[in-house]
């Protein structure tokens, strides 16, 4: 009777390290997705755009005045007017031929003022293609109202955040006006809101069509950013590096441009595997000592094994399989348990939304249940091993002569 | 088959305490051998010696000519899993299993557990419990147990059967039927029988009787 509230205390230690790796993994992949999905909307895998650089005394000494010397009293400085690309269609020829590029968006990004009688709202609209971009983003599982297809068609159309559109007191098919401070303001049809659940972006963007955008900012042909979507995305960073050497530029990958969350994402990992990798180490302590009971109790038994012709490494099998027995039961009903936690956190209310609901997002991935149940294992497996290995070189006599 | 002892010492601790002196002699395919003496002659050591579970201090063991010194531990195991049937005083079954999983036990370790189980069934006819055979260990009496364990130690129809005094555990009743049984096993099957005995009733069920006094082969009429 002992021995079985043992094994079940040992179940239940396994178990409990399984549901809190589960569990937590859950809630910090469900956050991390989230993260990540808004990072992508923003950056894509790549995005390259204009580089902003800086006006340096000596370029402008060497446009102006080669090869004298010259002392300025107020040296220039600051930085170029204007973002943009260098070589849009260079890009286009090297994006097309490129076996890492699934596709490409070209943008504009400009700042407009939306106005929809007496009320107003600053904003960044983005000009894209919309056959190219809805190939490059997840917008079209965003949109709140209307249709993103709608901007398809150019004719001044206009998607707004749901920020930007609550604020304005606007809905949809209804008129704004939009001034990009070059000119009268052009009267522009509401066809769709967008809300990525991100209040900061949804109450400053806008999107139209590049050329409607263009025409606002009277830049024809203008280009800010292209937008990048590669076959694989853990490949950016090296993708990114390889265009950067070979332009001037600024091309970044989705990580470098989210340094900062990258990190924190790390370092949320790095916190989940050392909290688990805790939890499991004291439950594989807990099967490491209820297999040394278990071996000191069952002495005569492997004292007669041995006798019978069974051999060390049969007898290391045997105690390996009881510490496995104790790994898969307590595993498997970790990951239930765990589970059922996760529909069960998920499930809460939380009062405040986030990424569209009110609910807490949780990854149900399967590699997080995959790798608790692996961990369970090994852990039971490594600390069944040195009371295995203990029991399997005990000789019969060893026994009999200590009884 | 043929065992046969030569100046067999064994020593133990230190310094050294000599329990075996010097013994030699041969026990001939399928006789019926007891070794007794007094608590502390040595028989339970000489035993466990010339059935491979320990090894002499000097001298030597031959089984059928082959020295069991120069046997590697995997044919030591093999030797005692498929020639040897062992019967201790305490009955050592495993607790969770039922009779018929422990009669199984020397089978299994040669996965011919499925096959075997109809013999398995038939020993445990033949030694009167097989209508405990799906029961676990402590749901029996000492009796049957160490029916159980003759059982086991038979599965695989060994051509030795040691027996560390199978009876010393039991009652008079009970201790007649084993004896009756392992008496069975060594005429019906030609199975060399060793057992180590302390009762001059067992001792003389045996063809022949191997007396120890202070590890010394002796006549039991000295031992005064």
């Amino acid at each position: 009777m002992a021995r079985k509230k043992q094994t079940f205390l040992i179940l239940l230690g396994i178990s409990f390290g399984t549901l809190l790796f589960v569990s937590i993994s859950g809630l910090q992949l469900g956050m991390r997705q989230y993260i990540m999905e808004q990072l992508l909307n923003n950056t894509a895998h790549v995005l390259i755009s204009g580089a902003e650089n800086d006006i340096l005394v000596e370029d402008i000494t060497d446009i102006f005045y080669q090869d004298r010397n010259v002392l300025w009293t107020v040296p220039p400085g600051g930085k170029r007017a204007e973002v943009r690309l260098e070589n849009y269609q260079a890009w286009v020829e090297r994006l097309q031929n490129d076996p890492d590029v699934l596709d490409f968006s070209p943008r504009l990004n400009s700042n407009v003022l939306l106005s929809n009688g007496e009320f107003s709202q600053s904003v960044g609209i983005t000009g894209i293609i919309p056959e190219r971009y809805e190939r490059v983003s997840k917008i079209k599982k965003f949109m709140r109202e209307g249709s993103f297809n709608d901007l398809k068609g150019g004719g001044n159309r206009i998607i707004l955040g749901s920020g930007v559109a609550q604020r304005l007191g606007t809905r949809l098919d209804r008129f704004i006006s939009v001034n990009a401070g070059r000119g009268l303001s052009q009267p522009f049809k509401v066809v769709g809101i967008v809300h990525f659940g991100n209040r900061q972006i949804d109450d400053s963007l806008a999107f139209a069509h590049l050329t409607n955008v263009q025409t606002l900012n009277r830049s024809p042909g203008r280009v800010t950013a292209i937008t990048v979507a590669l076959t694989d995305i853990d490949r950016a960073p090296d993708v990114a590096n390889r265009w950067e050497a070979q332009s001037s530029d600024k091309v970044e990958d989705w990580q470098e441009a989210n340094k900062m969350f990258m990190e924190m994402i790390r370092f949320q990992d790095i916190t989940r595997y050392f909290i688990t990798g805790a939890i499991l180490i004291v439950a594989a302590f807990g099967v490491y000592n209820v297999l040394t009971i278990m071996i000191n109790q069952k002495r005569r038994e492997i004292a007669i094994l041995r006798a019978i012709g069974y051999g060390p490494q049969r007898i290391l099998e045997l105690i390996l399989y009881q510490g496995l027995i104790l790994g898969i039961g307590g595993g498997l009903a970790g990951l239930l348990m765990g589970f059922l936690l996760c529909l069960w956190i998920g499930s809460i209310d939380m009062g405040f939304e986030i990424g569209g609901s009110n609910n807490l997002l949780i990854s149900y991935d399967p590699s997080i249940y995959v790798i608790a149940f692996i961990s369970a294992n090994l852990a039971s497996l490594v600390a069944s091993y040195l009371p295995a290995r203990e029991a399997s070189l005990m000789t019969p006599m060893d026994i009999i002569r200590s009884e | 088959m043929m065992i046969e002892c030569r100046e067999i010492t064994k020593e133990f601790g230190f310094p050294p305490q000599r329990v075996l002196h010097g013994l030699s002699f041969k026990i001939e395919t399928g006789e019926f051998v007891s070794i007794s003496g007094r608590s502390g002659s040595g028989k339970s050591t000489l035993l466990y010696i010339i059935s491979t579970l320990d090894l002499p201090t000097q001298g030597k063991v031959f089984i059928d000519g082959i020295d069991i010194s120069q046997m590697g531990q995997r044919e030591v195991h093999e030797f005692r899993n498929r020639q040897v049937g062992f019967i201790f005083q305490f009955h050592y079954l495993l607790p969770e299993l039922t009779a018929l999983e422990n009669v199984l036990l020397p089978a299994r370790n040669l996965q011919k557990d499925v096959e075997k189980t109809a013999e398995a069934m038939r020993l445990l006819e033949h030694m009167g419990i097989v209508d405990q055979a799906h029961k676990l260990p402590s749901q029996m009496s000492g009796g049957q147990q160490q029916r159980v364990a003759i059982a086991r130690a038979l599965i695989l129809s060994p051509k030795y059967i040691f027996a560390d005094e199978p009876t010393g555990n039991l009652d008079t009743q009970n201790a007649a039927v084993v004896m009756h049984i392992l008496q069975k096993v060594n005429q019906e099957n030609g199975t060399t029988v060793c057992l180590v005995t302390h009762e001059p009733q067992f001792a003389a069920m045996a063809h022949r009787e191997i007396y120890l006094i202070d590890g010394h082969i002796a006549d039991r009429s000295a031992d005064q």
